[in-house]
């Protein structure tokens, strides 16, 4: 009884995790990719300021050219093209294709700190500004190429990046999975042993000791648990480290094993120089993919002999998009850190809710990876006039 | 305990929200003026097509194309572009959907295409040949992009005209609507669940040109 209450706010959590699931992607919900609009109209009052920043990012694109035009001529409407290229970035950085729900989900999945994520967010816009204009500066400036050219690398480079996207997500989701699966199975033995130790305390110390190793075999997917000496033998060395070392508090073994597992980062490691190369491939993934609004402005500006103009524009824009994306990514940090607040306040089964949110992430992140390479085939963008 | 789970059950939706909510966002503005084709005996046979690019998706278009003096170029020099355009475009339909009393209507391949660089920006001509021509009380032509990636509109002093019609014909032509809380609702979800060029989605940002021949 007391079982299926302590349950119950993880069932919630998984259903809250589901419900998000289904609001963010209507093709989940509805069982066919890309289907009907969706038809929950009670978010309308948010949608209506979504359609004004869409006015909005639209107008400032809009007034780009004439900005640009103008400044050939006149230092002061330079000034208002780097303003308006900034806000530009800031609003449109809300629409697709600025890796806001990849970096997000990748800080969730991770145990990201919030000063991480905002590096993290100017580092992924500030590539993908430089992608933008290094694209535009070797095939139109160098080598004078089309744009059907320049739309074919822009294309071979966002199928990269989204593969890359689709693997950081495997990976996350192959190292969590596990740590869910740990979380969840450690349950059922940490009761049983509960229960043993406090009807006979003297021998305490035995059931620990087996508990652990049954729960090393559950760990590395041995299951074949009876058998000790198999477990030592064979790649399990991390978790039969961490038995030594709490001989005394099998609890916190579990809590240890679960961090550490499937050679995944610990959160020491990650803030070393290992996260860092780590967080480096998220970024690229994300950043890899320069925005066609971008490639657009850089050529217009180059046809109008400003390339230069052009290209600080192009960084001041990245400048914007990183604001908004460090912003979401603070949030989504803020909203993890509260979850593990309250996880922290029940061992076993917060354990198994925070794996559980982290599984999710990594979900995501792969979905959103095989949503932009089905959108991207779905709707071919600058290749519409451009071949 | 309860409410705090709650609590972050909300948080985390509201992540999740915030997350993907996003807007698409065209690139290439279109400004079009067409002209509904008639035959002698009254039926509809064409829609010819004159669509003006933004000056800085003509640019983009523009670039690597060579031609013999700066800032300037021929029909001839554009000639390939204009032959690259017409290709691609369809692949999605030429954005152009006809209909004859509610009946859909297929368009051949367009022909008579060119491109015209004025004022720092591209014309698209060209004309789309009905593959049957039809009559109808009540025909409809619709431009628009479902993925609204384009964002096609009528010319405000020459949207639509009719050549060739019967006299006692009419035509309108109407603006894309503004766009109701539900399909906005839709629009803000495009990052996610992206259009395909079988959604008829975009029909919401559809130019309507409309002949009635009582």
């Amino acid at each position: 009884m007391n079982n299926m209450n302590n349950l119950r706010p993880v069932v919630l959590m998984v259903a809250g995790a589901i419900l998000a699931i289904s609001v963010i992607d209507p093709a989940w919900a509805q069982g066919a990719p890309f289907g009907a609009p969706h038809h929950a109209t009670e978010i309308s009052p948010q949608s209506g300021l979504m359609a004004w920043i869409f006015a909005k990012q639209a107008a400032f694109y809009r007034s780009l050219s004439g900005f640009i035009r103008a400044s050939k001529d006149d230092g002061a409407a330079m000034w208002s093209l780097f303003g308006i290229s900034f806000l530009y970035g800031v609003f449109h950085a809300i629409g697709p294709g600025h890796g806001k729900a990849v970096i997000s989900s990748y800080l969730v999945a991770n145990e990201e700190t919030w000063r991480r994520g905002v590096v993290l967010s100017f580092a992924s816009a500030a590539i993908q500004s430089v992608v933008a204009i290094i694209v535009v500066a070797i095939a139109a400036v160098l080598l004078g190429a089309t744009a059907k050219a320049i739309g074919l690398t822009v294309h071979v480079i966002e199928i990269v990046s989204y593969g890359l996207v689709i693997l950081i997500g495997l990976r996350l989701l192959f190292v969590k999975g596990r740590g869910l699966l740990i979380a969840f199975r450690e349950l059922t033995p940490r009761q049983a042993s509960g229960k043993a130790a406090a009807s006979s305390p003297q021998t305490g110390s035995i059931f620990d000791r087996d508990d652990r190793f049954a729960a090393t075999a559950i760990h590395c997917g041995c299951h074949d648990h009876g058998h000790v000496h198999h477990v030592h033998g064979l790649h399990c060395h991390d978790h039969r480290d961490h038995d030594h070392h709490g001989h005394d508090h099998h609890d916190h073994d579990h809590h240890a094993s679960a961090w550490g597992h499937a050679h995944g980062p610990e959160p020491a490691e990650l803030a070393g120089a290992g996260g860092w190369r780590r967080g480096l491939s998220a970024v690229i993934a994300v950043g890899l993919r320069p925005c066609s609004g971008a490639i657009i402005v850089l050529i217009f500006a180059l046809a109008q002999d400003l390339f230069w103009t052009g290209t600080v524009a192009t960084l001041i824009m990245g400048l914007g998009t990183a604001i908004t994306v460090a912003a979401i990514a603070t949030v989504a940090v803020g909203a993890r850190n509260i979850a593990s607040r309250i996880a922290k306040a029940r061992s076993g089964l917060g354990m198994l809710m925070m794996r559980a949110i982290e599984v999710g992430a990594a979900v995501l992140i792969v979905a959103f990876g095989a949503l932009l390479l089905a959108g991207y085939m779905a709707s071919e963008q600058l290749w519409m006039f451009t071949g | 305990m309860m409410n705090r789970t709650r609590s972050c059950c909300c948080a985390l939706l509201l992540l999740f929200l915030s997350i993907a909510r996003a807007d698409a966002h065209p690139h290439v503005w279109v400004t079009l003026h067409s002209e509904i084709l008639y035959s002698a005996d009254g039926a509809m046979t064409s829609v010819r097509h004159a669509w003006t690019f933004d000056d800085m998706f003509s640019a983009y278009a523009l670039q690597g194309i060579s031609h013999a003096k700066k800032g300037q170029y021929t029909r001839e020099e554009l000639a390939s572009l204009a032959e690259v355009n017409v290709t691609s475009l369809k692949e999605y339909d030429y954005f152009t959907y006809a209909r004859a009393d509610g009946k859909k209507l297929k368009f051949s391949d367009a022909t008579d295409y060119w491109l015209e660089y004025k004022n720092a920006a591209l014309t698209l001509h060209f004309t789309l040949p009905l593959k049957a021509p039809a009559a109808a009380k009540a025909m409809q032509v619709e431009i628009y992009d479902p993925t609204i990636f384009v964002d096609f509109e009528f010319a405000k002093d020459k949207p639509a005209a009719l050549s060739g019609a019967p006299p006692q014909c009419l035509l309108t032509a109407d603006l894309p609507h503004q766009p109701t809380p539900a399909e906005q609702l839709r629009l803000s979800q495009l990052d996610n669940a992206p259009l395909d060029a079988s959604s008829t989605y975009g029909e919401i940002f559809a130019n309507k040109i409309l002949v009635k021949c009582p």
